[in-house]
This record gives C-alpha cells, structure tokens and sequence, in this order.
C-alpha cells in the first residue's frame, strides 16, 4: 500500500519567513497545494511588512514583485482601490494562489466557454474572502474576476503564481471570446517600474 | 469635532475622522487654514450640518484640495460641498445619493470624482463641464444612459461605468483621446442588432436654439439669462457630416454596432438632428453604400481602434 505523501503544516511568523519557507518547499520536485496553500494562511499580515511593496494606482489595480523564486514561482503583492477590478482570466496552465492582505475582494469563478464562445459565459460561483484567506485556482478549477467591490476600503492581496507567467487570457463576458494579454508590474521589490 | 480643533492645530494639513461616528462638522473646521486633506468616510454624515455653514466663504473653501465623504448617508450632494472651489479630488462612494446636481460643474478643478456605489439614475449633461477632470466612477448605480455630452471632457483618463442599467453607449464616446480605462461590465448592453428610431418633436426652446447656432446669431452672456447661455452650450453637433446641424435634446436615436476585430461589439448610439437627416440604413444588411456613411466610418474606426486598446487593456 502506498504511504501518503507527508505533508508538514508550516506557520510563517513574518512576511520574510513565508518567502524562506516557499524556497525551501518549491525547491522539492513535488509540491502539495494544500501544503502551499495552509503556509499562506498561517501567515497573520502585518502591514509594516509589505507596506514598501504595496503602491496604489489612481486608476487600476496594480502588481508588485516580492519575490522571483528562483524560477519556480512569483510572489507579488497586488493593490486594488476602491471599485477596482480584473477581467475574467485564465492562468496559463499555472497554480495560482490568493491571499488577502487588507480589505476584501470578491472571486467570481466562471466556466471555460465553448467552442464557439458565442454566448454569455456562465457564472459558477461567487465569494468574498476575507483578510488572511487563501484562495486557489488553476485552468482545470477554471476563470475567476477579482474585485474590490468596496467603495470606501482598499484592497491588497498576496499572489503566488507557480511556474511564473507573463501572458495570459482575459474573457469578454457577454461573448465568451478571449484575448491574450502581457502581464507588467507596476513596481518590482519595492521600486516603481519605469516604463 | 472638538471646539478647540484650529487653536490646538493651527498647522493641521490632514485630518482623517473616518469610522468615528461622526454626524456633524461644524464651524471648528473653517479656522484651519492649511487643511488640505480631510477623510470622513464611514461616518454619519448626511443629515443638515453634516458640513459647515459658511464653508463656501471660509478660507477652506480655497484651500481644501481632497475630501472623502464615502460610506455616509448623503441622500443628495450638498450644496455648500459645490462652493469648495479649490477641490480637486472629491469620494461619495456609497451614499445614497439619486442624482447629480448640474452645479456640479462649479467645482472647476476637480480631478478625481467617485461616485460609486450609489442609486444615482441618471448624468447631467454639466458634468462634462469640469475641464480637469482625470478619473470619473459611476460604477454601481442605476445609469440607464450617458449623455453625449461626456465626451466632452477632454482630460478622462479613466472612466468607471460597470454594474449600470446601460443597454448602449453614446458615439461620442470614441472621442475622447487619453481614455486609457473603461469599465463596462454589468450592463444589460444590447447584444442583438437593434434598429429603433424614435424621434420627439423638439422644443421651441430647441429650435431657437438650433437657429442660433446654425446661423451664428451673435450673442453676448449679457443678453440673455445665464441659464438660456449653458442651454446654448451644450449643442451637440449632428455626426452626419454632410449635416452642418446641432441638436440639445431632441434627436433620432440609431444604433450601430461598432465592431472591434470581431471580438467585442459595443452598441453605439448615434444622434442624428432629425429624421430627414439619417443615412439611409437598408433593414437587410448593415452596411451602407452612401458617402457620408463611409466617411463617418472612416472617422469612426480610427477611434474605434483607439478604443478597442482600452477596452481589452
């Protein structure tokens, strides 16, 4: 009979410490979501730490690199202002990781549309998360909208994205039809990106 | 507020009392002559007193250049909050407004106005008068249309329409150059082709108007009353171009379907000063073979890739 694979429950006490602690376990060839996913819960934000990382555009939200992982993941910290919000999107066959930080954000998961993407997109499921809750999703789990649907409340969220991408889809909602997009950062560990 | 506010803090430039409760703020503020900042989101404010009396007189009203009034209860937009001529960044996010008052337009350097998060039905054509402003959010209320007017404003940025009750936008819409945000998820806009003329006999108002501006009568603000010189300022220019002619409020409403390589359609409304003035548009297909059809095609489509750029940013 096969053993499980051992998983350890890990408790990053700081911001600094969650990154060591994801080095150290995407390091492995095999990585468990939960495991992954029970690591960014454990961490209790504290502002002071991400503070630097956490820059505000006026008119949309905004991604900032914490930390590039060797390679093997991205972690980023991104800022939504009030009524800010994503498109539908796909994550380019890759493991995706939300937490949030401050504030709330509500995922609206949708199916992948048809073939034909001729039709509205069809809603699967809505939640908010809140402060220290981490969500997952992949391509086989399907799309998700982001927002902050709070009109007096900024939002940050922590993102971890394994393996990294820099492209992905984005969905019209009414038709179904997608459209493959470039990904950039707003600032990358703590300084503003200049375009 | 505490009485004492200005004699203890003279040199105050922010003041941030969101979330304490607060239901009135009173003449304690006008005596802070470097307030430029004041957050009172998450209070209780909405009701009389909510703002100073005077305010439109006090040095503050010059000097204030941020105010965040979101998460209160203000049923309407106050009236003295329009002689904060300074303003430039003004939140009532998630009030209870219904409307937009037109003397919206005095607060001449407004830049960034957040209005989401409202019951708000409805856009004065004024707005579009605010020359500075960057960033407009009207997202989550019950806008059933935009006023062509709005592509007026020169400086958009960044325009926030999702969660409305639109079924279609104005043309005018592509006009505006430095949008580079628009949101217009949420909104029942119309999918299908839909040809729907509809056309309201105009004013006699409307039409003196429309012989002033298409004759050129000459006037001066001194002789007519203000209210009929801002009437005159919001004509609108009919986009068939073969037609030299305005219209205010009384129009023949087409729409047309703009397509953006296929993959997104958006229902654009085209006014057109009168029935007589349409370009012929056969029920089978959608296409026109007439020139000024064409040529407003032409037009259309260089703003129309300019929108798509922002649409699928």
């Amino acid at each position: 009979m096969e053993q499980p694979v051992q998983t350890e429950t890990w408790k990053a006490r700081s911001l600094e410490e969650l990154v060591r602690i994801l080095h150290q376990i995407f390091a492995e060839d095999k990585v468990s979501v939960e495991e992954v996913q029970t690591l960014m819960e454990s961490y209790e934000s504290n502002p002071e730490e991400w503070l630097q990382y956490a820059k505000f555009d006026q008119y949309r939200y905004t991604r900032n690199l914490v930390d590039s992982g060797n390679g093997k993941f991205n972690l980023m910290i991104l800022c939504w202002g009030e009524g800010h919000g994503s498109s539908i999107h796909d994550h380019t066959d890759s493991h995706c990781f939300m937490k949030i930080l401050q504030g709330n954000l509500k995922e609206t998961l949708f199916e992948w549309p048809g073939k034909k993407g001729n039709g509205e997109m069809t809603k699967k499921s809505e939640r908010v998360l809140r402060e220290n809750q981490c969500a997952y999703i992949n391509d086989s789990i399907g799309l998700h909208r982001v927002e902050n649907i709070s009109h007096t409340e900024p939002a940050v969220s922590l993102h971890l994205y394994s393996p990294p991408f820099d492209t992905c889809n984005t969905f019209d909602q009414r038709t179904g039809h997608k459209h493959k997009v470039t990904m950039t950062f707003y600032s990358q560990f703590g300084e503003r990106t200049v375009c | 507020l505490p009485a004492g506010l200005s004699q203890w803090f003279p040199a105050l430039e922010v003041l941030d009392v969101s979330g304490t409760g607060l239901a009135e703020m009173g003449t304690e503020l006008l005596s802070l002559p470097c307030l430029h900042t004041l957050l009172a989101k998450n209070n209780r404010l909405g009701g009389p007193g909510s703002l100073p009396k005077g305010l439109g007189q006090a040095p503050l009203a010059r000097s204030l250049r941020v105010l965040n009034l979101s998460g209160n209860r203000f049923s309407e937009v106050p009236p003295e909050l329009l002689q904060v001529r300074g303003l430039r960044s003004l939140s009532l996010g998630g009030n209870r407004l219904h409307s937009i008052p037109p003397d919206i337009q005095e607060l001449r350097s407004l830049e960034f106005l957040y209005l989401g998060g409202n019951f708000i039905m409805a856009i004065p054509p004024e707005l579009a008068k605010l020359p500075s402003l960057r960033y407009l959010v009207l997202c989550d209320n019950k806008i059933q249309s935009i006023p062509p007017q709005l592509a007026q404003l020169h400086s958009l940025r960044s325009l926030s329409l999702h969660n409305n009750l639109l079924t279609y936008l104005p043309r005018e819409i592509l006009n505006l150059v430095h949008l580079e945000e628009l949101s217009l998820r949420g909104n029942p806009l119309v999918v299908r082709f839909v040809r729907d003329l509809t056309y309201n006999p105009p004013s006699l108002q409307e039409l003196a108007g429309r012989t002033v501006k298409t004759r050129n009568v000459p006037y001066a603000p001194s002789d007519l009353p203000d209210s009929l010189v801002r009437y005159l300022s919001l004509a609108s220019n009919c986009p068939n171009p073969k037609c030299g002619g305005v219209y205010f409020d009384s129009c023949v409403r087409q729409i047309k379907f703009v397509d953006f390589c296929g993959k997104y359609r958006l229902p654009l409304m085209h006014y057109l000063c009168s029935p007589e003035c349409s370009t012929p548009f056969s029920s089978a297909s959608q296409s026109s073979t007439s020139q000024s059809e064409s040529d407003s095609e032409d037009e259309a489509s260089v703003a129309a890739h300019r929108m798509q750029k922002v649409l699928l940013g």
